[in-house]
């Protein structure tokens, strides 16, 4: 059996600044929940925006950051296994 | 899955679904299941629209729905909310959003005169079914004309049902039930509660939620945590805050029994005697201004029944009767926060 | 006018007088002989609409029972003009079981849902729910209308500003009256208003403002037939002011010292110019009118056996029919 890996990355919010930082606001999974494609996985902020993360595939979701973590855009927040 | 299930399943630890979702998420889905059910329900309010809702109760909905069915009004409460029972009286099912409970003194009239006394006055012939939601609650520094809950005000008048959720899965229960009620239904959902990624939240502002429509019955509430030695009765944040307290204690071998009352009008008298009939002991939280009030209220209710019931005199942990104040410590010292929920359940066990 | 069209006006009118005339003696027969408010068979505030009767009938006259009336604490014009059934109209004043309200509500409180006939206490605030009957029969696709009715002084109330802007933004069939009978309770208009004719205030909400001068049913008839087809045709609300006359007291047992021009009051009464218009122009002779008043009294004396026939409420019925 083949494990295909695949990284949730932090969502660009803001396309003016690849480079900014934000918030993991809300995890909706837990660590080693099994997910489906398009299942809620996260919320997160760049200033006041919030955005919604979608699990891009199915799998296992491990989570890389924690709740109230800043984070870069782009950065992996989860990994899917 | 049976409606006790859907309706406990944030409260147990073990809950029937996986699947997550905020507070507000979960009225969100809750109002977008009726709108799609239903053609006669549609939004209105202040930046219900694009904005998606100061608190993110209608987030999504103009984008699904369009700005027919999800409409953003000028400010003018009365406006609009009398549109609404207008709609209403019509057989539309209109889910009405006054920003902050705190602005209900520039459209009362519209509310407790009109849309409460409509039904009654016209001897049952004219219903107004329709859902009035309002932002309540404090703990973030907004000032006395924006962190009241003041559900005891509503509660008090006749004529309007009110829920107050404490969780997601109650919140979206709770919004189904509401809509579908043929009577006018105030809901309030604490600000605190939402999961919103810019506020303090409490980690049960995130919870189970299922996926599947259903109801959580008005006028009926729920025990958040079964308990023996004292019976905590309170409603929306303060739930989270007594279940807090509640996990601490049974470290000092006190265990309560919180009780979520979920909607106060009806009030869930039963529940609350039967369990402060097994307990002997009431501690009433309530975010509401403590005089005149749900605090008062839940109290009177067991005295009237047997003041025998209770061992000790009964405690109520609420808003002292002053408004809310701006500086964090100065407003921290009139919420009802753990620590006064504590040292009250001390004082009510006689500790 | 043509003449079918004026008989009916000047018969609503006889109608509307004859009933209140007849509430009028009702309500006082048996609070003597000191008036007590809270006595008799019709307890309470009385409000009447004696020599507002125009304004009614004009506007109703346009009317179909499709059409949504939201009116004032003094109602019983309207809710004649539009066709609230009169039996359980008066009953619901005589707080009897087979009342409208079933008791509940009273003479403040008339809701009739088969004509959409509504009113309030609440002066001004029968305009939002006015509103929302007309988004309710927009979203529906008729061209059903809502008439929303209110008094001169109550265009100063923070909701009919309100429902002004929303109405017309959202471009909504509405018509707003406006009766000017030149008294908010002991308050004259000069004393209350910042304008002297409140059809001029339209104009700050974009929407047309006619005011009619002098309390002639055909001069609101005119006005309400375009304000009505406007709506109607999907182009939004507008005002209509009409100049009126409160022949009694603002309530019953209101002894009106602050009215200095009471003297002047009966000269004005609309009802006997108007028929001696008709008269004068062969539209009406001694018959027709001696034919006219019968069949109003008929009626409403029926009306008012009616009403006293039906049982009171039991008290034990108080507490029911707060919820569906």
């Amino acid at each position: 059996m083949t494990t295909s890996r695949q990284d949730v990355p932090f969502p660009t919010v803001s396309q003016s600044a690849p480079d900014a930082e934000g918030v993991l606001a809300t995890w909706f999974a837990s660590d080693g929940q099994r997910v489906s494609e398009g299942d809620l996985l996260a919320e997160v902020a760049v200033d006041k925006v919030d955005v919604e993360v979608p699990a891009p595939a199915s799998g296992v979701v491990r989570l890389l950051v924690g709740e109230g973590d800043v984070v870069k855009q782009g950065t992996p927040i989860a990994r899917l296994e | 899955m049976s409606l006790t299930d859907a309706a406990d399943a944030s409260h147990t630890s073990a809950p029937a679904t996986t699947r997550k979702l905020s507070t507000s998420k979960a009225m969100v889905e809750a109002v977008a299941a009726e709108m799609d059910r239903d053609q006669d329900v549609f939004v209105m309010g202040e930046d219900v629209g694009a904005y998606g809702g100061i608190f993110s109760s209608t987030t999504g909905l103009v984008d699904r729905f369009g700005p027919q069915r999800v409409v953003d009004t000028p400010i003018s409460e009365s406006a609009f909310i009398g549109a609404a029972i207008g709609a209403a009286v019509e057989g539309m099912r209109p889910i009405a959003e006054l920003m902050f409970v705190d602005f209900f003194g520039v459209c009362m009239d519209q509310i407790y005169n009109h849309m409460a006394k409509i039904h009654y006055e016209s001897g049952g012939n004219v219903r107004v079914p329709m859902v009035l939601t309002t932002a309540v609650g404090g703990g973030y520094s907004d000032g006395a004309q924006h962190s009241q809950c003041l559900w005891g005000t509503f509660a008090h008048l006749p004529g309007m049902k009110v829920v107050v959720p404490s969780n997601p899965a109650d919140a979206k229960g709770l919004m189904t039930s509401a809509i579908r009620d043929d009577n006018p239904v105030v809901y309030m959902f604490h600000k605190g509660i939402m999961g919103l990624p810019w506020m303090a939240k409490n980690p049960r502002s995130v919870g189970p939620v299922p996926e599947e429509d259903y109801e959580v019955p008005i006028g009926k509430a729920a025990i958040a945590r079964p308990g023996t030695d004292v019976t905590i009765a309170t409603l929306s944040l303060s739930v989270h805050h007594a279940l807090d307290v509640a996990d601490e204690l049974a470290g000092d071998d006190i265990d309560c029994e919180v009780v979520d009352l979920r909607s106060l009008v009806p009030l869930d008298t039963d529940t609350i005697l039967e369990s402060v009939g097994r307990t002997g002991r009431l501690l009433v939280v309530d975010e509401d201004y403590r005089s005149f009030g749900v605090s008062g209220e839940i109290i009177a209710r067991v005295a009237e029944r047997d003041p025998g019931m209770l061992a000790a005199p009964p405690v109520r942990v609420a808003v002292p009767d002053v408004p809310i104040p701006y500086a964090r410590g100065l407003e921290d010292a009139v919420l009802p926060t753990s620590e006064r929920i504590r040292n009250a359940v001390f004082g009510v066990m006689g500790r | 006018m043509d003449t079918a069209t004026r008989l009916d006006l000047y018969r609503t009118m006889v109608l509307i007088r004859t009933y209140e005339e007849a509430i009028l003696r009702e309500y006082h027969a048996d609070k003597k002989p000191v008036f007590d408010i809270g006595a008799g068979a019709i307890p309470g505030e009385m409000h009447l609409s004696a020599g507002q009767e125009p304004v009614a009938a004009g506007v109703c006259a346009h009317l179909t029972s499709s059409d949504a009336v939201t009116a004032t604490h003094r109602p019983h014009h309207f809710a004649i003009a539009h066709g609230v059934g009169m039996h359980r109209m008066t009953a619901e004043i005589f707080g009897r079981v087979d009342g409208l309200g079933k008791g509940r509500g009273g003479h403040m409180h008339l809701f009739d849902p088969d004509v959409h006939f509504s009113c309030s206490g609440i002066i001004a605030e029968g305009y939002p729910p006015a509103l929302g009957q007309a988004m309710a029969f927009q979203r529906r696709g008729t061209d059903a209308v809502a008439v929303a009715v209110t008094g001169e002084g109550a265009a100063n109330q923070g909701a009919f500003h309100e429902s002004l802007n929303l109405a017309a933004l959202w471009k909504l069939p509405v018509v707003f009256v406006i009766e000017d009978n030149e008294w908010g309770i002991s308050v004259p208009r000069s004393a209350s208003t910042c304008v002297t004719s409140n059809a001029d205030r339209a104009a700050g909400y974009g929407i047309p403002g006619t005011r009619v001068e002098d309390n002639s049913v055909e001069g609101v008839h005119r006005a309400a037939s375009q304000a009505v087809a406007r709506a109607r045709a999907g182009d939004g609300p507008s005002l209509l002011e009409v100049h009126t006359l409160r022949l009694w007291g603002h309530f019953e047992g209101d002894p009106q010292a602050y009215r200095h021009d009471l003297d002047d009051v009966p000269g004005r009464d609309p009802l006997p110019t108007y028929e001696q218009t008709l008269r004068d122009e062969g539209v009406l002779d001694e018959a027709a009118v001696k034919s006219v008043a019968a069949d109003a009294s008929e009626r409403v004396e029926d009306a008012i056996a009616f009403a006293r026939r039906s049982p009171l409420p039991d008290p034990k019925e108080a507490l029911g029919l707060v919820f569906a």
